[in-house]
């Protein structure tokens, strides 16, 4: 029986009192974790320690990671449950993500490859891509 | 052409804007504009979207608060 695969946006909060090497080894974690439950990793955005807007368990800084990946969706209350036992995540934020989204994750990309080229964005081209 | 943009006058300022097909939470810039200054969701009466985008506003507001990347309450008086 072949399982659906449903893509997942996942964004945690590391507490960034951890040393950079402790971060660095909790978010090999997790994302091997994902892979080896048959998850296939499709991005693992670090967008590194940023204030936090409210302090969490006293801290006032965090690390963020925001990671997209495709698995099936029965892995994703274990890895919750990993990133609930953790004391060392903050939040997390798990989305499954709909066509919508997969579209606009995908709008970003492009763009952001676009402004990595040095040309300019075209905002124009926003009007044509409704299907 | 199935989706429709519905262009506006004013999220909460008056420059024309223009709805995203889907409101990110991650798009914190554009979150913001539909708080006041307190950090509540303003009201579709003063944003002027559709119920629609109003929704999705709402739903990305709640999902930022929680990452703490927006505050649940800001310039508090104590």
């Amino acid at each position: 029986m072949a399982t659906i695969q449903n893509t997942y946006e996942l964004t945690y909060i590391v507490n960034s009192v951890i040393s950079d090497e402790q971060v660095k080894d909790l978010v090999a974690r997790v994302t091997a974790y994902v892979s080896e439950a048959g998850g296939e990793i499709i991005e693992v955005a670090e967008w590194g320690q940023r204030r936090l807007s409210f302090p969490i368990q006293k801290k006032r800084n965090g690390y963020y990671v925001n990671m997209y990946f495709r698995s099936s969706g029965v892995m994703i209350p274990r890895l919750e449950r990993s990133l609930e036992i953790d004391d060392n995540v903050l939040r997390y934020l798990t989305l499954r993500m709909d066509s919508k989204m997969i579209r606009h994750y995908e709008e970003s990309k492009t763009r952001q490859a676009i402004s990595y080229a040095g040309m300019p964005v075209h905002h124009e081209n926003d009007d044509e891509d409704d299907d | 052409m199935k989706t429709t943009t519905r262009t506006t006058t004013s999220m909460s300022t008056n420059t024309t804007f223009r709805e995203p097909a889907y409101v990110d939470y991650k798009d914190v810039e554009l979150i913001k504009r539909s708080l006041n200054e307190q950090g509540k969701i303003l009201p579709r009466r003063i944003t002027n979207v559709s119920a629609k985008f109003q929704r999705q506003l709402t739903t990305a507001v709640k999902r930022a608060r929680h990452l703490a990347l927006i505050p649940f309450v800001s310039d508090s008086i104590m």
